[in-house]
């Protein structure tokens, strides 16, 4: 009696098994765009086109290796067609070891040159920026912090946070602080925020959470994150930092297609989908994203692009430097 | 005695040892070899460079120093749990059994939200002070133990079951019970507490989410620096992995060299025995047993009532169950049937089985982040495309890993046991697969489900290895509650969670229901 019904079960399993791993018309997106805003996309293109999307998300930053690290070790057999980049610096990684597939998708010719690679190596879209998240009952409306640097301001001592630097935005946001200031002056910085007791936390959805329970005064992190934040009813104030000063560093998500990739032709697809003007519309609803169309509505708690005093930058250029400081930045958080 | 019938039968243990031995060497060699490849194209001077720092060490000591803190302390929890939850008679305690089993269900880094939630500044329990304390070491160190304590109730309490009941009444005629405690029961349970003490010091050291989420510097981050930052860099990653897995085969040494040289203690037949009486301090020791495992369970109160505020959770729950259901099985399956002709093999003292041993506890040991990408450097190429883009990738690396958690349980049990049975039936005519079907497996029943059972919990836990390689849109519960957990509202993050409990739970008790049947069948 119980081995024809183990054998019923062992069949049942294998045919499942084998199921998952068969080939059908469907699209491979690697995304670290997070997966509460970015699924829902990729069930509105599952409904427009019939084409299912089977996505990889990320984890909070330091909780995985990231798709990228995923793509460069699947490199010599490339799984994914399409990476979604939560940022525009991670991409470079990839061009530079000509892992992408340039593709100057047809939806993208509205969107600012700044924002794309002529060749359409890459195309950015639905931008975040980087900004100060503050606990307004610990921080009176007098003492609002306005710049990084208050980060550093010793009245805040021990009382905010940044993410590891190592991952995810803030690499990036060290990166650009290199590249605007010198390394010098931005080791200098960053120093100043060990001396001041700047709490390391371990994402930026981290420094949210920290702010939001009032653990610190005020964070740095990123636009989704403080959008959350808001929408928790927590007492927090948003602050687009240095606007009267270097600009605050702005990203656009990034789409590009990897060379290689088993369903070229839906990747192209899904491309084109991303880069149309109701994704910006959506994400920018969903998930404070900032659209790079003027055309774009944006909700009344959302900046557009162009009315915040951004930071110049040239992400290649940070894509570089941010590989380059590994090794100090590892030493900085005490990991050498 | 010993010798077998000639004849084809002869043939089956050394045909059935091989196979099972090469299951477990392509399961876990592989892995190991591409990322050593790995190490090699780095440049052998570049990749160990950073183990020329002294920082480098200082954090190992740091780690080595926490490890071995949250392995005492998770020690004491579980032996002392295990024994009054076993074998007194104690109020409630196949229920606070289950209660107690309940964090295991969960990665370590959810419970420390839960216990964030309960105790940070702003925390339903909270205070300054109390933030303090949980964001430090000590915190770190209570939060493990407490996380991982249950691992070791769990194998002290199947070696307790399977002691000989004729050697506790032989011992009560001339000692008394605390006696037959100390100087019976524990020692003869000790290479399974042994045991369990490896495994909890294995993946305290090796557990990251924890450390970084209470902001407390560990070895492993240093590793996955090298992993999960812009910098990729798997060789040096695996040069750091280098004293991991050294000290892994270290404490292999010494567990061998302290415990290996004991008399197996024999194991009866499967009997009731009558509990310890606790006599007047069985209330006090009630109360006070269910008020500590009540505590512990603090973080699944605090996701409880983040779950309750949840809305519309079930549109996020995806396929995942049926995902982390179906390959923990067959996970599960395939370590336990591994662990069967191994794990005898081990206890029989079979050729090689220990250098597997030792594979096994190599896998269990190493960084998960540098073991992924040494299964993704294996499987994912075009002859293996079918198993890679699968779920069965998920049993594949998960089998692998966690190997160890069948062998060595099935071994201490048979170890526990005299050859002489199989010998009789072996003079008999008996090949190895009937010996195995019909004195080895119902003799062991309960100690081969319960090894089923943890290799299953731990399978379905697994987050660190999954993560990494997990078939597009095919993503286990965990891997699903980690990826919302960026941004994804924390309400639904909490029910998802309370799933992944509740399933895990009913895995184990419908297990352990269907073992009761059987031994009142």
């Amino acid at each position: 009696m119980l081995r024809p019904c183990l054998r019923r079960i062992a069949a049942l399993a294998l045919g499942v098994l084998a199921a998952c791993g068969s080939r059908q018309e469907e699209v491979v997106a690697y995304t670290s765009v997070d997966q509460v805003f970015s699924e829902p996309v990729f069930r509105a293109f599952e409904r427009e086109t019939g084409t299912p999307v089977r996505a990889v998300f990320d984890t909070e930053e330091t909780k995985s290796t990231g798709v990228l690290n995923r793509l460069l070790a699947e490199a010599t057999h490339p799984q994914a067609d399409l990476f979604w980049s939560g940022d525009p610096v991670r991409p470079f990684l990839l061009i530079r070891r000509g892992l992408i597939e340039p593709y100057a998708s047809p939806s993208a010719r509205d969107i600012p040159a700044a924002f794309r690679a002529e060749d359409g190596a890459w195309t950015g879209f639905a931008a975040r920026a980087r900004v100060l998240l503050v606990n307004t009952e610990r921080v009176p409306s007098e003492k609002m912090p306005g710049s990084l640097r208050d980060l550093a301001d010793p009245q805040w001592r021990g009382q905010t946070a940044i993410a590891n630097p190592l991952y995810g935005t803030t690499s990036i946001h060290v990166a650009a602080l290199f590249s605007a200031w010198g390394d010098d002056a931005a080791r200098a910085f960053l120093d100043s925020l060990r001396s001041n007791d700047v709490k390391i936390a371990s994402s930026n959805g981290e420094v949210k959470r920290l702010v939001v329970s009032g653990e610190i005064a005020f964070g740095l992190t990123d636009t989704d994150d403080a959008h959350e934040a808001t929408l928790t009813g927590a007492p927090v104030a948003v602050v687009y930092p240095d606007q009267q000063g270097d600009g605050t560093l702005v990203m656009p998500t990034v789409a590009v297609l990897i060379r290689g990739g088993p369903n070229a032709a839906a990747a192209r697809k899904l491309a084109d989908f991303l880069l149309s003007p109701e994704v910006e519309r959506e994400m920018a609803e969903t998930a404070a994203h900032m659209p790079l169309r003027a055309a774009v509505a944006v909700p009344p708690n959302v900046s557009r692009v162009g009315d915040v005093r951004s930071m110049p930058v040239d992400y290649a250029r940070l894509a570089e430097i941010t590989e380059r400081i590994q090794p100090w930045l590892r030493e900085w958080v005490g990991l050498e | 005695m010993g010798r077998s019938r000639v004849g084809p039968s002869r043939w089956e243990e050394p045909v059935a040892f091989g196979v099972a031995a090469l299951a477990l060497v392509v399961l876990v060699l592989p892995p190991f070899a591409a990322i050593a490849i790995e190490l090699v194209e780095t440049g052998l001077a570049r990749a160990l460079a950073p183990l020329a720092s002294p920082g480098t060490w200082a954090l190992f000591v740091r780690s080595a120093g926490l490890a071995v803190a949250v392995t005492l302390l998770a020690t004491l929890i579980g032996v002392s749990l295990a024994f009054l939850l076993r074998r007194t008679d104690l109020v409630g305690r196949p229920a606070a059994l289950l209660v107690h089993l309940f964090p295991l269900a969960l990665p370590p880094f959810l419970l420390a939200l839960g216990w964030f939630h309960a105790f940070g500044r702003r925390g339903a329990l909270g205070s300054e002070r109390g933030s303090a304390i949980l964001f430090s070491d000590a915190g770190a160190a209570a939060v493990l133990a407490l996380a991982f304590a249950p691992a070791i109730t769990a194998l002290t309490a199947l070696a307790l079951d399977g002691i000989d009941a004729s050697i506790e009444e032989a011992a009560l005629v001339v000692a008394g019970p605390w006696r037959v405690v100390f100087e019976i029961l524990l020692p003869v349970a000790a290479p399974s507490i042994g045991f369990g003490a490896l495994v909890v010091f294995s993946l305290a050291f090796s557990e990251l989410g924890v450390p970084i989420f209470l902001r407390v510097s560990t070895y492993p981050a240093a590793v996955f620096a090298r992993l999960g930052s812009m910098a990729y860099s798997p060789g040096e990653a695996f040069a750091l992995a280098l004293p991991l897995l050294g000290l892994g085969l270290a404490l292999v040494a010494i567990e061998r060299l302290v415990l290996g040289r004991r008399p197996p203690a024999v194991l009866g037949l499967q009997r009731a025995r009558p509990a310890f009486a606790l006599g007047r301090w069985r209330t006090p020791t009630s109360v006070l047993a269910w008020a500590f495992v009540l505590a512990a369970t603090t973080p699944l109160v605090a996701l409880f009532f983040r779950a309750v505020q949840a809305r519309g959770w079930t549109t996020w729950i995806g396929a995942s169950v049926g995902t982390s259901l179906l390959t923990a099985s067959a996970a599960a399956t395939l370590i336990t049937a591994l662990g069967i002709v191994l794990g005898h093999g081990l206890a029989r003292r079979r050729y090689g089985s220990r250098a597997l041993d030792a594979l096994g506890v190599l896998a269990f040991v190493a960084p998960a982040t540098a073991f992924g990408v040494g299964i993704i450097a294996t499987w994912n190429h075009a002859a293996t495309e079918a198993v890679y883009r699968s779920a069965a990738i998920l049993v594949v690396a998960t089998a692998g890993r966690y190997a160890v958690l069948g062998l060595r349980p099935v071994a201490l049990a048979v170890h526990q046991s005299p050859p002489q049975l199989e010998e009789a039936a072996a003079v008999f005519g008996a090949g190895f697969f009937t010996r195995l079907a019909r004195i080895v497996i119902p003799v062991h029943a309960r100690a081969i489900a319960g090894t089923w059972l943890l290799a299953f919990v731990f399978c379905l836990r697994d987050l660190d290895l999954g993560v990494l390689f997990y078939p597009p849109g095919r993503e286990t519960l965990p891997i699903r509650i980690f990826t919302l957990e960026a941004n994804g509202p924390e309400p639904v993050v909490a029910a998802l969670a309370l799933v992944q409990v509740g399933i895990t739970a009913a895995a184990v008790a419908l297990g352990l229901a269907l073992l009761r049947r059987r031994r009142s069948g």
